[in-house]
């Protein structure tokens, strides 16, 4: 049966659930939380990069008035497990015998007010024994480079499948190493030709505009309950009870609406800080970053990507050997995820006989990088999309032919043991080529004029990912969905809800997304990975179907029919022309104070030692570009005149919401491709606010701008629909980069493509 | 020196009288003082706007104004917009309706720019409608939806009669 042609609820650009609220400053963040007798907090960071912590006096800060507790490493006892991280736990809670980073945490103040908090920091006196710091890859790798951990911390290797494995602190400096391989090196020596190429991708910061924040109080002296603007409440719960030692059921993990995280907002940022000075104070405790602390808190990964790949005169590609390197900062954070991703997706979606690649996580004396919206996809797309078309231009092709030449096809495996491809790539990148007129163009119709085309890629979904949901609906049909997908902005309350309201014959106004507090939620990995429609979505579907299928069950024994002669439409059993109301057969049956059906949902990637992250890909998340840029070669600027977007919706819940999520992302992969960049001058973070970070502003929209939701209908999630909202922003910088080439003859293998940069490039020439 | 000072305005039409410290900025008198939440503070620095107010009718950053500057003036917040039955202004209608928000939180700002901008120039031109928004950041949207909703909201004040 095709599904989708009767679909009532799902596909239509209804408004969001949470529109009514966010449009009326009603919506209900951490930061909006304010709790009787609620102190607040605030940080003191180090302004050095690298040093020994020699002493700590807070004593003139503790005798401030209205200052009720100073936590540095002397509060911190045997109760306490004073480090947290994803896989390695590297990250102290306040800083215990080093400071790695300016910005890293030393003390924090617990006080009435924020200004008293801060002008209790600026009492705490703090002695140092610098040492030399590490700013940058090169530097941490050079030899004699001073280590940030001179003995490795606590780490765990995950399991993998097959061809991939990885190893803690495989040389100094470096606290993961992801490695993949598959097929033969021999086949290089077939090869008629090997590139070898290198390319450097800068660094951005995530820029949600809600910064971290959380608040925190514990009752009855042994239980905590913890309010955050956090993406993954039940993996945030865990590490909680192994740092403060506690039972999962003695903490409450609840999640307001967030205000953005694009990958930030992952594992404990502001939680363990202002729960440690609630124990302390006994009172609720509010500790909100200023957005300058946002900068300091967590980063996306520079990187240095060297790929070699070995190609035949005719265009197959035949074997890719990369080497990676993550610029993680001072602290793992998720570095080691983020290499175990960007290792396995730097090949892109081409085939290949042989992949080789490593991906380390070079530790620096910067703020710790972590997950950003992409996930080392972005890192990959820009090295891998940019050699492409570098190889296509040695041999003499035309860079879209040598894209489809190599393309996996629909339902092929990414590599051996993986799950096939849920799009078809050629017809994704057909479409972006016409929209852009790409075929139909002029080599150079004007001087300094070019387009280009990428492709981004990524497995989505997330590794090993469980994921439940459960609804209850009421006598009288009231729907209560209950799960821990968090709304960050992506949409996905109101996407969950019309997947249920749909499967239920309801219209979607009956389901309320129920509060996030993982006491009563069921259990969810983390929205993360574009997952929550693929993952989450499924076990949303299970559980809607099952409870569907017990008012059949119910509706057809009170009637005395079958339930597959029966239909659910708004709470009324149809029964060919008949529509018989529910309640009072439910009342009937149940007695009058009624009755709630409930029905549970699980979904989970089956764990499978031949698929090389032990589970097959979820689903497949592309982001088709293509960009006509200008490049004014006096000054380097780079004006783009058009840009095109797509990624695959698979079904789209709410096409008004994918198209959002398509363009976010693009402005975001515009920021990173022309002018976004955390710029360090050493050690020294030398833009670390609104005022001199530049972001995409309103201005920066090219003249034309079309983002296509395409809806191919493969993905695993309901009515096939899969995730998207990263994929929009991994093609954007190489389709520039590609289109400048084009343009000029001159390849700029570095971000972003600023005009010093591209000026200089144009200049040399190459 | 004195430690507070004594402010008398109007928010969203209701008189309010408060003695805060002279260091409060007019943000955090609407959120504290006066309990209003939907305005949000992001950057700190008059740079994102999700701040923004309206100061006797101008659209202000809120963060980076104190609040005794707001003595004897109109305040008007996200709060203020819809009327006594809830019915939203054509701007709040427009957004919900184009989804030209995402995690909400630069969206008060971006509706009571819009609120101001409709104000003086009912009738903006695209480039006036990019021009304005340009004082403020949303970093979901990527602005377009958000172009669109401003359009929407202009053509439907000036359809007619909305309530």
């Amino acid at each position: 049966m095709n599904e989708s042609a009767r679909l009532e609820v799902v596909g239509r650009p209804a408004r969001r659930k949470d529109a009514r609220d966010k449009v009326r400053g009603k919506a209900g963040y951490t930061t909006d939380i304010s709790l009787p007798g609620m102190l607040h907090a605030k940080a003191l960071r180090s302004a050095i990069a690298h040093a020994r912590l020699v002493g700590i006096d807070a004593s003139a800060a503790r005798g401030l008035p209205g200052v009720h507790a100073v936590l540095t490493r002397d509060g911190i006892g045997e109760d306490i497990a004073p480090t947290y991280g994803y896989f390695i736990k590297d990250q102290p809670i306040v800083a215990l015998d080093k400071v790695r980073y300016e910005g890293d945490i030393v003390a924090a103040v617990a006080a009435e007010t924020e200004a008293i908090a801060d002008a209790a920091l600026r009492l705490i006196e703090v002695e140092y024994e610098e040492l030399p710091p590490a700013a940058s890859i090169e530097d941490a790798l050079s030899d004699g480079a001073a280590e940030l951990f001179e003995e490795a911390p606590m780490g765990i290797v995950p399991a993998y499948g097959a061809g991939a494995s990885a190893e803690l602190r495989p040389r100094p400096n470096v606290c993961y190493r992801f490695n993949y391989e598959t097929g033969s090196p021999d086949v290089f020596e077939t090869c008629d030709h090997v590139f070898e190429d290198t390319f450097h991708f800068s660094r951005m910061q995530h820029f949600h505009l809600e910064p971290f924040a959380a608040v925190a109080q514990w009752l009855d002296g042994d239980r905590i309950e913890v309010s955050t603007s956090c993406q993954n409440p039940f993996a945030l719960r865990k590490e909680l009870g192994r740092v403060f030692k506690l039972p999962e059921n003695n903490i409450s993990v609840r999640v307001p609406f967030v205000g953005g995280g694009y990958g930030s907002k992952n594992n404990c940022k502001a939680e363990p800080i202002a729960i440690l000075l609630a124990r302390m104070t006994g009172r609720p405790v509010r500790f909100a970053l200023t957005h300058d602390e946002n900068f300091l808190t967590n980063t996306q990964h520079a990187a240095i990507l060297k790929l070699k790949t070995g190609v035949m005169n005719d265009g197959t590609l035949v074997a890719r050997d990369s080497e990676i390197f993550l610029d993680s900062g001072a602290y793992s954070d998720a570095s080691p995820l983020v290499a175990e991703k960007a290792g396995y997706r730097i090949p892109g979606p081409y085939r290949y006989r042989h992949i080789r690649t490593s991906c380390d996580c070079v530790m620096t004396n910067t703020a710790p990088a972590g997950p950003f919206r992409g996930f080392g996809g972005t890192q990959t797309s820009w090295a891998c999309e940019s050699q492409m078309d570098m190889i296509a231009d040695r041999l003499g092709m035309d860079p879209l032919e040598f894209r489809l030449k190599n393309l996996i096809d629909l339902g092929e495996p990414f590599v051996p043991g993986e799950s096939g491809m849920d799009s078809d790539l050629r017809e994704g990148l057909e479409l972006v080529a016409r929209e852009i007129g790409y075929r139909k163009r002029k080599k150079n119709p004007v001087p300094n004029r070019g387009v280009g085309l990428a492709l981004g890629f990524k497995d989505g979904g997330g590794v090993n990912k469980p994921a439940q949901a459960r609804i209850k609906v009421s006598t009288f049909g009231d729907i209560f969905l209950h799960c821990g997908t968090v709304e960050i902005g992506q949409g996905a309350h109101s996407a969950l809800s019309a997947v249920v309201a749909e499967i239920l014959g309801a219209p979607a106004g009956r389901v309320r997304y129920m509060p996030i507090d993982t006491d009563h939620t069921p259990y969810d990995q983390g929205t993360n990975a574009s997952s929550a429609i693929s993952v989450m979505g499924q076990a949303v579907e299970r559980a809607a179907r099952s409870l569907r299928a017990q008012v059949l069950d119910f509706a057809a024994d009170r009637l005395g029919a079958e339930p597959q002669d029966l239909d659910l439409e708004d709470w009324h059993i149809r029964k060919g022309n008949e529509a018989l109301p529910l309640a009072p057969m439910i009342m009937g049956y149940f007695g009058g104070t009624g009755w709630e059906f409930a029905a549970d949902g699980f979904h989970k990637a089956e764990t499978d030692h031949s698929a090389p992250l032990e589970t097959q890909c979820v689903f497949w998340e592309l982001g088709w570009g293509a960009a006509d840029i200008e490049v004014d070669p006096d000054t380097g600027l780079i004006t783009v005149h058009k840009l095109v977007v797509s990624g695959d919706a698979g079904q789209a819940i709410n096409p008004l919401v994918c198209r959002g999520q398509d363009e976010g992302a693009a402005v975001m992969g515009l920021g990173q491709a022309l002018f976004e960049e955390m710029v360090y001058d050493g050690t020294q973070l030398m833009n670390g606010n609104a005022l001199a970070y530049r972001v995409p502003m309103a201005q920066d929209l090219p003249a034309e701008f079309v983002s296509i939701t395409q809806e191919q209908g493969h993905g695993p999630g309901p009515f096939g629909a899969k995730g998207m909202g990263e994929g929009g922003m991994l093609p954007v910088a190489p389709a520039i980069a590609n289109a400048l080439f084009d343009a000029t003859g001159v390849r700029v293998a570095a971000l972003p493509l600023s005009p010093p940069r591209v000026k200089a490039a144009l200049e040399k020439g190459f | 020196m004195s430690d507070t000072v004594s402010i008398s305005c109007s928010v969203n039409g209701e008189p309010v009288a408060a003695e805060v410290p002279t260091s409060t900025t007019l943000a955090d008198f609407i959120r504290e003082a006066c309990g209003l939440t939907g305005t949000k503070i992001a950057c700190g620095h008059a740079v994102c706007g999700a701040c923004t107010v309206h100061l006797d009718g101008v659209p202000v950053a809120s963060c980076s104004a104190y609040a005794f500057e707001a003595d004897g003036s109109e305040i008007r917040t996200v709060e203020g917009l819809e009327d006594a039955d809830g019915e939203l202004d054509p701007v709040q209608a427009a957004f919900a309706d184009l989804s030209a928000f995402q995690c909400g939180y630069c969206t008060s700002g971006m509706i009571m720019l819009t609120r101001a901008l409709l104000d003086r120039d009912p009738n903006p031109s695209g480039e006036t409608i990019r021009k304005w928004l340009n004082s403020n950041i949303c970093r979901c949207t990527g602005y377009e939806l958000i172009v669109e909703a401003v359009a929407r909201a202009a053509e439907a004040a000036n359809a007619g009669p909305m309530r």
